[in-house]
């Protein structure tokens, strides 16, 4: 064979292996608000890199985002032992990775043994540690295998929805995958490219492989206004979290591309610091260590207009520290604290303020004047201290607001305390309790209004904190329940942080998309992206 | 020959101690900025009691500046510039992906700056007081007043080069430097006995007005270079372009020591060098003129 006849073999055999490989589904293109920081699953602990794992990793179980339901995916079935310590799994058989490698339960056993490797400090790892002593792992058969941890944990299946299975024999390493895409390109500041899977196991109810789509790729881009640019422009198929702000724009510049999946799991939160260490007047410290105080401010502050004018009616007034879109956990015997400056002003009174001339004065007649830190740059949180500021005047209350740099404002309130009050909005990543603990443990680093105490300073702080521990280890969820109810209802009384608005879950997506089905829980539009496609015919297919 | 190797051996020491002492001062501000060896994934709630006391600790190398510059230029003599911190990839990796799109961005500034300075000035060299010299006065100055992230803005909305922003920043210091010297050189004796000669405009104007100000000219484009630098920050950021300046703002608000202290050396670097190379250069055009 000359030379000329390999080069058109070669040719041929190209374009025979790409089209076989092809869908037709179209390349996707989003933006990620900033480099991935690994490709290793195990260590993912910051947001583009969670998102690309969720795209290319392998999950032995997923919770559905719209359902909220746990799905088999790697393993056909799993059982949790009755001590909630063991779990087990029957995983699917004749599976490979992105690069041919076969999958079985080594991969399951290498896959928890770097998760829990205390030397690699992995967040996702975190979940799973209950208690001093190694997990074991035990691979029953190629498609079996066991993992025992040393102390029960509670929804302990759950907590596989973010481990992403990696190869343990492949040489690429994390690179294999067993997800619908895999990294095939990436360029520093400036895009990642994710290319089909071909060995992607999953296959829709006619037959064919999944996923549609041929091609993702993430263009990285920090600046929010150019992201909502290109989407207008139609140089990006969706945005997976779109400002109240820009939503409005993209419903008026494109209708129906526009989507509002209803309210988030995320809240937007004031706190007041109760820390005895900090460097603030010991009566502004008093004041904030005062239930009536802080609910009197909650009273006081209008939620509805600040959902109604900061986010356009993109937001509800939030109840407490979960959202009704946990539909599972969230105690709806709750209601929100209802606007009342009345009510607040006599709240107040209770604790000897009194309102002289339009304003406020405690008991011992010092002025009630107090500063809210918060992350500068973030304009919905700016607009709403402005609104903060407003209501708060009408009581009496001068509110300075000092818009901090992050890493300037979260030294203050993990490390100086030197601040008076926070604003800030908590991302919730997983329904329910389990990533709370670290929020309402008094002796935790996030119990951010006091953190990191001895020995509870309050009887309801100690409270919560025997309630949490129940629930964490209770594998009845009728008594977590139940414990964490009690939760709900003791931080709605003493309010020590003070929930403003849970914003809706809104994102744009181009008409060009099909079988995009938005949810509330994270990822918003592409949780399902192995179904979506660019072009209507496949997906009808 | 002595004496041109002791003026390269004093301007080499100076580059290298300027460039020393610019890096240790870009740490000591990191170093002293609010926020320093802060962690946002501190606040980070599922992550347990030990992670976050290993994040803390990673960053315990960072905290003595002076141990922290030494072992970064012992690491620096073997080639090392480490690891960025907040973007976990090492830094010679990061700036070798970088270095092109700003390489890119200020040589396509400097030429339009240049072109459009250097363009406008020239007439008013021969020609004054007419609505030519207020025109291009007036539009220089319009460009002066608006700052580089405004014009990048403006640029990123109509969809326009963003190296026509390092271009427009750098044009107005060009054209008035450009347009002074000019009218000064026409006046010299030399040009006013060239054209009583009779030689041709072409000829007086390369041999006659830009060969004797060589000096001043490349002063002008080592300030032009420095410039351009300046402008690159705020347009990779609003650009969203992923080159160093960029890069040097994510660092400075990540405060991550690795990527500040080799991207104040760079900046430091190639603007003492190019401040030297001009004064060389200068040194040998006096000497040959």
């Amino acid at each position: 064979m000359n030379s000329r006849s390999r080069v058109l073999l070669s040719l041929i055999f190209f374009f025979v292996t790409t089209l076989a490989s092809a869908q037709g589904g179209g390349q996707l293109r989003f933006c990620l608000r900033s480099d991935p920081k690994t490709f290793d699953p195990v260590l993912v602990d910051d947001d583009p890199s969670e998102r690309v794992r969720y795209i290319t990793g392998g999950f032995l179980m997923r919770l559905n985002r719209f359902t909220q339901q746990l799905e088999p995916e790697l393993a056909t079935s799993w059982k949790v032992s009755k001590d909630g310590r063991t779990i087990s799994f029957r995983l699917r058989e004749g599976l490979r990775f992105s690069d041919g490698t076969p999958f079985s339960a080594d991969d399951v056993a290498f896959t928890m043994q770097r998760l829990m490797d205390l030397s690699l400090h992995s967040p996702t790892g975190d979940a799973f540690r209950s208690g001093d002593g190694k997990v074991q792992t035990q691979v029953l058969a190629p498609n079996k295998i066991s993992v025992t941890f040393p102390a029960p944990i509670a929804s302990l299946d759950q907590h596989f929805d973010q481990v992403a299975i990696m190869s343990a024999k492949s040489p690429k390493k994390e690179m294999a995958v067993l997800g619908p895409f895999y990294v095939s390109d990436y360029k520093a500041g400036s895009y990642l490219q994710l290319n089909r899977n071909p060995n992607y196991w999953k296959h829709d109810e006619n037959g064919r492989q999944l996923p549609y789509l041929d091609s993702v790729r993430l263009d990285i881009q920090g600046n929010r206004d150019t992201e909502m640019l290109r989407f207008l422009r139609g140089e990006i198929d969706l945005v997976d979290n779109v400002d109240a702000e820009y939503y409005s724009r993209v419903q008026t510049e494109q209708a129906g591309s526009g989507h509002d999946s209803g309210v988030t799991l995320d809240p937007e939160q004031v706190w007041f610091n109760q820390t005895p260490k900090s460097p603030i007047p010991a009566y502004k410290r008093a004041w904030f260590r005062s239930t009536n105080f802080r609910v009197a401010i909650w009273q006081a502050l209008n939620r509805d207009d600040i959902a109604r004018i900061v986010y356009r009616g993109r937001a509800q007034s939030a109840v407490g520290m979960l959202s009704p879109a946990d539909k599972f956990w969230f105690n709806t015997r709750l209601t929100t604290h209802s606007y009342d400056r009345q009510g607040a002003l006599k709240l107040l009174a209770q604790d000897g303020f009194r309102l002289q001339n339009g304003q406020l004065f405690d008991r011992d007649g010092h002025l009630v004047e107090f500063s809210l830190v918060t992350g500068a740059g973030n304009k919905t949180r700016e607009r709403i201290a402005t609104m903060m500021q407003q209501d708060l005047s009408q009581i009496g209350i001068k509110l300075n607001v000092v818009p901090l740099d992050f890493p300037s404002l979260i030294e203050r309130i993990t490390r100086t305390y030197d601040y008076e009050a926070c604003l800030l909005g908590l991302t919730n990543m997983s329904l329910g309790p389990d990533a709370q603990m670290n929020v309402w443990l008094s002796s935790a680093d996030n119990h951010q209004w006091n953190p990191r105490q001895k020995q509870p300073e309050t009887a309801w702080e100690a409270e919560i904190d025997r309630l949490m521990r129940t629930q964490a280890s209770s594998l009845d969820p009728k008594k977590r329940k139940e414990a964490f109810d009690r939760v709900q209802q003791i931080a709605w009384e003493q309010a020590p942080f003070i929930y403003l608005v849970n914003r809706h879950a809104l994102s744009a997506i181009s008409p060009k998309l099909h079988n995009a089905q938005p949810a509330v829980l994270q990822p918003y539009v592409y949780w399902n992206i192995d179904r979506i496609s660019k072009s209507a015919e496949v997906a009808s297919k | 020959m002595r004496p041109t190797l002791v003026l390269l051996a004093n301007h080499a020491t100076r580059i290298l101690l300027i460039t020393l002492v610019g890096g240790f001062l870009a740490l000591a501000l990191a170093r002293l900025a609010p926020g320093f060896g802060v962690d946002e994934r501190e606040f980070d709630a599922r992550l347990s009691e030990d992670t976050r006391a290993a994040i803390r600790q990673s960053h315990d190398s960072e905290r003595n500046i002076f141990h922290f510059y030494f072992t970064w230029l012992s690491g620096l003599a073997h080639g090392e510039l480490g690891v960025s911190p907040s973007l976990n990839q090492p830094v010679r990796l990061l700036l070798a992906e970088r270095l092109p799109v700003t390489m890119k961005l200020l040589a396509w500034g400097l030429l339009v700056g240049w072109g459009m300075g250097f363009g406008l000035a020239v007439p008013l060299a021969f020609v004054r007081g007419c609505a030519y010299e207020l025109g291009a006065n007036a539009f220089a100055t319009l460009f002066l007043c608006i700052p580089a992230a405004v014009l990048a803005l403006f640029f990123l909305l109509t969809r326009s080069p963003s190296a026509l922003v390092v271009g427009l920043v750098i044009f107005p210091k060009v054209f008035r430097y450009a347009r002074t010297l000019l009218r000064q050189t026409a006046m010299l004796p030399h040009v006013l006995t060239a054209r009583a000669k009779g030689l041709s405009g072409i000829r007086i104007f390369l041999w006659h007005y830009l060969s004797p100000a060589a000096p001043q000219w490349l002063a002008l484009l080592a300030v032009s270079l420095s410039l351009a630098l300046s402008a690159a920050v705020p347009v990779e950021v609003v650009c969203d372009l992923p080159g160093i300046g960029q890069l040097a703002w994510k660092a400075a608000m990540a405060r991550d020591m690795y990527l500040l202290v080799c991207l104040t050396g760079i900046v430091t670097l190639a603007t003492v060098m190019t401040k030297s190379a001009v004064e060389l250069l200068g040194e040998f055009c006096r000497v040959r003129i």
